[in-house]
């Protein structure tokens, strides 16, 4: 991964260095062990069908969870995705339905229609001067009640496949790894990249560690800021492309609840609820360890309600280390 | 004025005739002064005399109403921080300036980044900063750390690095020492002096009158908004410049009352915390008002979190008449009758959206109890009432909310709560901070009608017209422990000199 001279002990890349990288290590060891051991106690984990699901289902929380990050990085929060997504999967199910839209206009559709929904949280945020938390709270009711209203007491049934290729079926499948948790992987790497390697990147955690110190040192933060907000948005609109491609039913409780998944991702992934620290890699990493317990505790035949208790844990654990680090930092 | 500057190379820096009033206070009163290259010109005055009006002029982050600013021998316009930063002029403010999750090597470049083919060359950015900490006598391995790791003290240095990276030839240093320990600041210092070597111009902002002599070659002093001087830092001693920071003394209008003489109420013994402070002695007898003074950095202000109880004492003991008390958290320090009057208002002291009388009465609740549970709400209006009377609370009625009233009457309420039942012990701190002449006498007459009535009194202030004028007793604390002590009729020279380190004044008491 490193393009610089390979310096011995010492790096040159800021976030291979020292403990940003043991959170997303520790991960993967986790999420690893997680792996073996479901392997080794179970016949069915360790098999393409469970395993292309759990990406499949992976996907649109790591899709959101990317730009979940970047927000979170430069001192935000957006807790509207979840209903941001219901509408976006609700317009473009039904232009799919009543349209017969092709492919390409509705993914079009769903991601303009997401920035735009993103566009609204990033200028009341950033002209309100108000905390996101409480913007986007606000939001979250108000895309709500268009979705329901779009809706209009019905589910939206009978949806053709023409996003399957980006669904959980075979068609949305290549050598059963589905084409979402492909399209998630290579935009997370983008962004990784992005946010590890240009100054546009940096600046994002320079304006989450201090605002102010930010735009004094020449960052444009509003800008920055409002747009951070509408790639969000446009990921909410590619994960409502794949929740929309999973099947041909779309029932009004789509999306309710999916902020908390990702925002549960994001940290887990390692990145501070404070601001200023957190790559892209974790998350998909706390993704991928939140869908694994889910997929593990189906597979136990445990009770379900399990799954809440280890993602609590884990949320628990994750923000422990993040403080630990902070007080121990303070007394040096 | 007076200019017997040590010529050390040719003025770098020179302001004429500045002035600059905030509404009606005349902070700067046609300052003129000259700075040279490769000098540490040190400004020191007591709070309020106009350094950091100065200071924030030459560095562009205000503007002055008259005079002019000339840099390098031709006149600028200093319009902004940028500007100022553009002709070389840096501050370092004493509270480091970085981003903690970004490491030496981005903080230094952020804004700026060195950028090949849309991505940050980190190489090229690590390899300069490397140049330049090495430049600077800085450890290189900094480079790559993230801020966050660093000490106080390290983060102070690359935030002098920071600056140098944009080729500063005027660097300002705002108390840079007042958050570092002995050895940081020998470290500081040596940095500093690597600096002026290569002709870098310093001005050097400190209340720590003995450092001037390690590191300055001129001292300007400022008093009310003027200039007293400027000298050669050789030719003065740590009482000279603290006799012409305070200036004439001012007749002591103190009011005239016996020191009581009893049996100590509150009792410090070898209190300490960590390295903040040490061996801190003090007696306070009933009736009796002691104030602890002590310079920005001595540790006075941790010594009065510690007796509130919002941080924990590491050695030594607290006694209340005779009997030592574990002041755990607040509530166990009322409990043990300590009263505190803490300065940061806002934070410790206030509820600003809720009443005068509900302010009054917090923490007195038992008092105002009907059934054991009900809040009688006639009563807690009739006591606010009265102490709003007696302590000329200015304000429509005990409901009006206290964020309404300004800072004096807000600082006077907080008082009348300490007056509901009268404590054995009261510790104020910083008692008249950003209060108004008029409410400050109020507050100093409340203060010591309270001691009349037996109430131990220790005040810990950075004010020292105020300490000497209420107090029967002063203690300086310097570099975290109590030094010497003072009669009320003192000279506010000796306790400035004594508490800035001149050790040869010990016998001034």
């Amino acid at each position: 991964m490193t393009t610089t001279a390979p310096a011995p002990a010492r790096s040159t890349m800021p976030l291979l260095s020292g403990r940003v990288t043991g959170q997303e290590l520790v991960l993967l060891g986790v999420i690893t062990l997680l792996w073996l051991a479901l392997g080794v106690s179970t016949d069915t984990f360790i098999q393409a069908g469970t395993l292309s699901n759990l990406a499949y289902n992976v996907a649109p929380i790591a899709l959101v969870g990317i730009g979940m990050t970047v927000v979170i990085v430069c001192g935000g929060i957006d807790v509207s995705v979840g209903s941001a997504v219901t509408v976006v999967t609700v317009i473009v199910a039904k232009l799919v339905r009543d349209q017969g839209v092709s492919l390409p206009v509705a993914v079009v559709v769903a991601v303009g229609v997401g920035a735009l929904l993103g566009l609204v949280n990033g200028v009341l945020i950033s002209v309100g001067r108000v905390h996101a938390i409480i913007i986007t709270f606000g939001t979250l009711n108000v895309f709500r009640f268009v979705a329901l209203r779009i809706f209009d007491s019905e589910q939206v049934a009978g949806v053709p496949g023409t996003l399957a290729v980006l669904g959980g079926g075979q068609t949305g499948e290549t050598l059963h790894v589905p084409h979402a948790f492909v399209v998630m992987l290579l935009l997370a790497g983008a962004m990784w990249w992005y946010m590890r390697n240009t100054a546009g990147g940096r600046h994002l955690y320079a304006m989450g560690g201090d605002r102010l110190a930010a735009r004094l040192a020449g960052v444009k933060v509003q800008r920055r800021e409002v747009l951070a907000y509408v790639l969000t948005g446009v990921l909410v609109g590619l994960a409502s492309c794949v929740v929309i491609g999973g099947g041909g039913l779309i029932g009004q409780n789509v999306g309710v609840g999916l902020e908390l998944q990702v925002i549960a991702a994001v940290v887990i992934g390692g990145t501070s609820i404070m601001g200023g620290r957190g790559t892209v890699l974790g998350t998909v990493l706390g993704a991928l360890l939140v869908g694994t317990v889910a997929s593990g505790v189906t597979i136990l035949h445990w009770p379900s309600q399990l799954t809440s208790l280890f993602v609590g844990v884990f949320i628990l654990v994750a923000v422990g280390t993040d403080v630990v680090r902070e007080r121990s930092r303070r007394r040096a | 004025m007076d200019d017997g500057t040590a010529s050390r190379g040719e003025v770098l820096l020179s302001v004429d005739g500045l002035t600059k009033s905030y509404g009606a206070v005349r902070a700067l009163k046609g300052v003129s002064v000259e700075v040279r290259r490769g000098s540490v010109h040190a400004v020191v005055g007591e709070n309020g005399a106009g350094k950091s009006t100065l200071i924030k002029i030459v560095s562009g982050a205000e503007s002055a109403d008259a005079g002019r600013i000339s840099f390098d021998g031709a006149p600028v316009a200093m319009a902004s921080t940028n500007a100022a930063m553009g002709l070389g002029i840096a501050t370092v403010y004493q509270e480091p300036q970085l981003f903690a999750d970004l490491t030496v090597a981005e903080n230094i470049f952020v804004g700026r980044e060195i950028v090949r083919g849309g991505r940050i060359d980190w190489r090229a950015q690590s390899e300069r900063v490397r140049t330049l900490l090495a430049d600077l006598g800085l450890p290189e391995r900094y480079a790559d750390r993230q801020v966050g790791d660093l000490s106080v003290a390290a983060q102070q240095q690359v935030s002098i690095a920071k600056a140098m990276a944009g080729e500063a030839r005027l660097l300002i240093l705002d108390e840079p020492s007042a958050i570092l320990t002995d050895n940081e600041i020998d470290i500081l210092f040596a940095l500093v002096r690597r600096l002026v070597a290569r002709g870098v111009a310093v001005i050097y902002i400190s209340h720590r009158l003995d450092e001037l002599f390690r590191v300055t070659d001129t001292v300007t002093v400022m008093r009310d908004g003027d200039i007293v001087g400027t000298y050669p830092t050789d030719d003065l001693s740590v009482r000279e410049i603290a006799e012409m920071m305070v200036g004439h003394e001012l007749a002591n209008d103190r009011p005239d009352r016996d020191a009581p003489d009893g049996e100590p109420l509150l009792s410090l013994r070898g209190l300490g915390r960590g390295d903040l402070f040490h061996d801190i002695d003090v007696d306070v007898a009933a009736g009796e008002i002691v104030a602890l003074y002590g310079l920005v950095g001595s540790g006075v202000d941790e010594i009065a979190k510690t007796l509130y109880g919002v941080e924990r004492p590491t050695a030594g003991t607290i006694a209340v008449a005779g009997r030592p008390v574990d002041v755990r958290n607040p509530r166990a320090a009322q409990r043990s009758r300590l009263a505190m009057l803490p300065s940061d208002r806002k934070h410790q002291g206030v509820f600003a959206f809720q009443s005068i009388a509900f302010n009054i009465t917090t923490g007195h609740a038992h008092r105002f109890r009907r059934f054991g549970f009900l809040m009688d709400r006639a009563r807690e209006n009739t006591v606010a009432k009265d102490l709003m009377a007696k302590l000329a609370v200015k304000a429509p009625g005990p409901r009006t909310p206290l964020n309404a009233l300004s800072g004096g009457n807000q600082q006077k309420v907080v008082l009348a709560r300490q007056l509901v039942e009268r404590p054995d012990v009261l510790v104020l701190e910083e008692p008249t901070q950003g209060v108004d002449v008029g409410a400050k006498e109020e507050i100093h007459r409340l203060v010591t009608e309270l001691a009349e009535q037996g109430t131990a009194i220790l005040v810990v202030t950075a004010d020292l017209p105020e300490a000497l004028r209420i107090a029967d007793r002063l203690v300086v604390v310097r570099q975290g422990t109590t030094t010497v002590e003072f009669g009320p009729t003192a000279r506010q020279a000796d306790v400035l000199a004594a508490a800035a380190g001149d050790t040869g004044s010990e016998d001034a008491a």
